[in-house]
């Protein structure tokens, strides 16, 4: 099969009868509102991260009279930044997504915008996981301050458990997130050194 | 005719293009739907930044695909590169294959390009001349021959590979 044979394909799709329904009426109501605007969708779990990381860097900061040594304060101020930096990239993807957009231009430059911003866009991902492995690390040792307010080390499998569990999760969290970007990446970059 | 009519009247000549983008940019009817309804409204929203040094045609061609990058973007989406089945191999000598097949096997030869060739062989399918698809794209017109010549051979290939 060769280009042109695809040609004759591309002509009959445009003259099946079932794709010919725009009327008057509805082209009317699509230029008034987006009806099915998937934006919403995909920014919703955005938005409960973001509230998930602020609430959390609140409750630490509420608390924080419970976290009585130095290494304790230290760790519970290292959580917050992390939680905050978090929220704020979270903030970022959301500017991104939502950042107005110029459709008049030519489709190369808007190919190249689109590459540069999904690069972007991993690279954001990857800070995001390397955050959450160091976030692991602190909640861990804050949480019992913070709810019974005991040392960690007076839980004897403690260490072991907790430790163990959030890591393999992170591991394979992160072995996910490179294999699943790892193909649209390199897509990413291709498409920009044919458009550059 | 007002600027409504006006731009109605482009949506119906232009709405066999608008859903064969929207058909080959999405994997499924509602994302197809909510795609040809981000192109009409966006269409329409920049309508008056249409100022004619490009043909009417020319701006909704450009806008229509600029549209349908971004709706990817949006929806988190790729479009999916589908190995080539025997099927595709064997195209030439199944006469009797209906439409839906036949649109399934180009789907299948189109998704192995990237988004930029993608986007010049739908212009190039839909007859338009390398004058317009270089308007279209922002490329020369010397380009897009080298990159339709480059195309067709590596469909030629992938096909060739196959068998």
């Amino acid at each position: 099969m060769e280009l042109d044979d695809l040609k004759s394909t591309w002509q009959n799709e445009g003259n099946t009868s079932t794709q010919k329904n725009l009327t008057t009426s509805i082209i009317n109501k699509m230029t008034q509102k987006k009806y099915h605007s998937k934006i919403k969708k995909i920014t919703l779990p955005e938005i409960i991260g973001i509230s998930i990381c602020v609430m959390g860097a609140g409750f630490i900061a509420l608390n924080f009279n419970k976290l009585d040594t130095i290494i304790f304060q230290a760790v519970g101020v290292a959580s917050i930044i992390i939680l905050l930096i978090l929220s704020a990239l979270g903030f970022l993807g959301l500017k991104t997504l939502n950042i107005k957009k110029d459709f008049d231009k030519p489709y190369a430059e808007t190919l190249k915008i689109f590459a540069m911003q999904k690069l972007a866009f991993y690279r954001l991902q990857k800070i995001n996981i390397i955050l959450c492995y160091l976030l692991m690390v602190t909640i861990i040792v804050l949480l019992p301050k913070l709810f019974s307010n005991k040392d960690i080390t007076e839980y004897k499998y403690f260490w072991l458990s907790t430790f163990t569990t959030g890591y393999i999760v992170l591991f394979f969290l992160s072995k996910f997130v490179s294999k699943y970007y790892r193909k649209t990446l390199q897509q990413s970059e291709e498409l920009l050194a044919e458009v550059i | 005719m007002d600027k409504k009519e006006r731009f109605i009247a482009a949506i119906k000549e232009n709405e066999g293009f608008i859903y064969k983008i929207a058909a080959v940019y999405t994997n499924n009817t509602d994302d197809k739907n909510d795609l040809v309804q981000e192109i009409i409204y966006q269409l329409w929203k920049s309508f008056d930044s249409f100022n004619q040094q490009s043909s009417l045609n020319t701006w909704m061609y450009r806008v229509a695909l600029n549209v349908a990058i971004f709706q990817l973007k949006v929806s988190k989406k790729t479009v999916p590169t589908i190995p080539i089945n025997e099927q595709v191999i064997n195209y030439r000598n199944t006469d009797t294959i209906d439409n839906e097949e036949r649109w399934k096997i180009f789907r299948e030869q189109i998704g192995t390009l990237n988004l930029l060739d993608k986007g010049i062989v739908l212009l190039y399918l839909d007859n338009k001349s390398y004058e317009e698809i270089a308007a279209i794209v922002g490329i020369s017109k010397t380009n897009v021959a080298t990159k339709l010549s480059r195309i067709k051979e590596k469909l030629k290939t992938q096909i060739h590979k196959n068998l």
